[in-house]
């Protein structure tokens, strides 16, 4: 039985506790302040705590105005809200310059819209973040690694977007790795017939996924991706060597993500068959998270048929 | 900073001066946005002649004002203001738009020293300038925040978001000064947008409102004192001016929002402004 969290209250856990040694946070919301539990950071920090109401351009921008005066500003709301709506005001006035802001993106994936429908669901996020130059791009896993994220970011140089879910959300079932800003971390190893590359919620999707695949044979790794840019080039790019083979799998669009990133390191450094699961470029719906994730491709069956799929490719099987 | 009682005079002539500067620098690069830059000049000569509490020997200085030129298209006229003000040097500004140069095609403060913040993508200033004046307040610092609009651009809807914003937070060290020309790119702003009447939208936002003529530097500095005498709210201050100011020729033909001039042009709108032809 799946185990649930809530990363945004360990999002603004941490960053309460980063506030109260660190005078420059300032936490800017957009009428978001229920989004991430922030009533007791308010209260705590009332004069470094911004709320411009439902208004996200003006949130980041202001967000710009403030880094560039020695603050570090964290701009928290719905994820799709930061990178779509003031999606110009991210690249412009905080990548651009290269300020410390640091966004904090709610709802991230389609399991995090829970019920909400498509309008809460974002599945967009991570790959307009990663084509915006300059930007650290961050996918924890679950509560724990959200903690450890926040007080990691908080350390880092220039804009950094922090992915986090609905508040219900999975912990990962695994023994706990350290998080490391920018480097993988693997959390199942059976061998290298097969590297199994994710993120996010459906991280526990993998890792039953490769005790499946055990059973019945097939040696595969699972490793933690949470930083998709920039990439743990070298870390991935060994495993790829490793194994030849590859599953990415991610609660995002399967154009623009993780699977995206792997891909094209590998097509550049190390021509190994990827095979992308995540949602197939269609828009999704209401549901519970798990009906959603089985639904929309990313169900135990499709990541054991893709594992297939890639060894077969890489043994010249499947072309 | 200029002093003494003949000060307007003599703030009059750096504006003329920065004039010269905008157009020929738009006629060496070939490149720009002559209008809407000599439309504004004489508010950039007050605010960094006279208004503003700056440095130029410490750009990054604290304790400054900022200026955020929010029409960037305009960073001619800025440009030659920085340089006048002793930022960089004068040399520097033939190299407008070009590889080599700092002088981007519209401003970046990581490129050119004295520039606040980044800008040309309209409309953001504001936002941004309410986000420095909010930092004033949280570390403590009383410096005044000038962001200086288009008309046009104030038809975008952050600028509208931050204006509440800025009321919200009664950010009496913010104050916005729109260049009004009254013509945007494509045409007068009565005939693209429904903006105008502008005062009574930012009255209606909560904030003290004053009108002046925005070529009249003694106005522009008496302005800028009322606002800064505002207590509890953020000020606005309603610039009209002219599009191609002190360039007869550009005055009332929109083709100069973005045009460069031919070199008999060129030397016309020099002896126009009392330069000299080298």
């Amino acid at each position: 039985m799946t185990r649930i969290g809530n990363t945004r209250l360990a999002f603004i856990e941490a960053l309460t506790e980063i506030a109260s040694q660190d005078p420059r946070v300032v936490l800017v919301c957009a009428d978001s302040v229920l989004v991430v539990k922030a009533r007791s950071f308010a209260q705590q920090f009332p004069g470094r705590f911004v709320d411009v109401g439902i208004a996200e351009q003006n949130a980041v921008a202001v967000a710009a105005g403030m880094a560039s005066c020695g603050l570090i500003p964290y701009v928290a709301t719905y994820a799709g809200f930061i990178s779509m709506r003031a999606c110009e005001q991210v690249r412009t006035f905080v990548a651009y310059p290269g300020l410390n802001v640091r966004f904090v993106g709610a709802n991230g994936g389609i399991s995090a819209g829970e019920r909400e429908g498509v309008t809460h669901q974002f599945f967009e996020d991570i790959g307009i973040m990663r084509t915006i130059p300059g930007i650290t791009v961050v996918v924890p896993a679950d509560q724990d690694q959200v903690r450890q994220a926040t007080f990691a970011i908080h350390q880092a140089k220039g804009p950094v977007y922090l992915r986090i879910g609905s508040g219900r959300d999975p912990i990962v079932d695994a023994v706990p790795v350290p998080f490391q800003l920018g480097r993988i971390r693997v959390l199942a190893d059976y061998g290298r017939d097969l590297a199994i590359l994710a993120n996010g919620p459906v991280l526990n999707r993998a890792l039953q996924a490769a005790r499946m695949l055990e059973a019945d044979g097939i040696k595969a790794l699972v490793a933690d991706v949470h930083t998709v840019k920039p990439l743990d080039q070298d870390a991935i790019l060994s495993l790829l060597r490793q194994t030849g083979a590859a599953v990415t799998i991610e609660d995002h669009n399967v154009i623009g993500g993780l699977g995206s990133a792997i891909a094209e390191l590998a097509c550049q450094q190390c021509p190994t068959p990827v095979v992308r699961l995540g949602l197939q470029d269609v828009y999704p719906r209401s549901g519970h998270p798990d009906e959603l994730l089985d639904h929309y491709g990313m169900a135990i069956p499709d990541i054991l048929a893709a594992a297939r799929r890639a060894i077969a490719i890489r043994n010249g099987k499947d072309r | 900073m200029v002093t003494g009682p003949d000060k307007i005079d003599r703030l009059r002539d750096i504006a003329r001066l920065i004039r010269i500067d905008v157009i020929t620098m738009i006629y060496t690069t070939a490149d720009g946005h002559p209008g809407g830059s000599l439309s504004v000049v004489d508010i950039l000569t007050a605010l960094y002649f006279d208004a503003m509490r700056i440095d130029p020997a410490d750009p990054k200085r604290p304790d400054r004002d900022r200026l955020i030129l929010s029409k960037g298209h305009a960073c001619p006229a800025l440009y030659a203001a920085l340089a006048r003000r002793g930022y960089f040097p004068a040399t520097d500004l033939p190299g407008l738009r070009t590889f080599e140069s700092h002088l981007q095609g519209h401003p970046d403060m990581n490129k050119t020293p004295g520039v606040d913040f980044t800008s040309g993508s309209l409309g953001n200033g504001v936002s941004i300038g309410l986000g420095m004046a909010l930092a004033a307040r949280i570390t403590g610092q009383d410096y005044y925040v000038y962001v200086v609009t288009g008309d046009g651009e104030i038809e975008e809807g952050i600028v509208w978001e931050a204006a509440m914003s800025a009321s919200k937070y009664r950010l009496d060290r913010l104050i916005v000064i729109v260049d009004n020309n009254g013509i945007q790119s494509s045409g007068p702003i009565c005939e693209v947008s429904g903006l105008e009447p502008i005062i009574p939208k930012w009255e209606a936002f909560g904030w003290h409102c004053q009108q002046i003529d925005g070529h009249d530097i003694g106005q522009i500095l008496q302005a800028v004192q009322q606002a800064k005498a505002t207590r509890g709210r953020p000020s606005m201050i309603l610039a009209k001016t002219v599009k191609g100011q002190g360039v007869p020729f550009m005055i009332g033909d929109n083709s100069w929002h973005k045009r460069v001039p031919t070199r008999e042009e060129y030397e016309q709108a020099i002896l126009a402004l009392g330069g000299t032809l080298p």
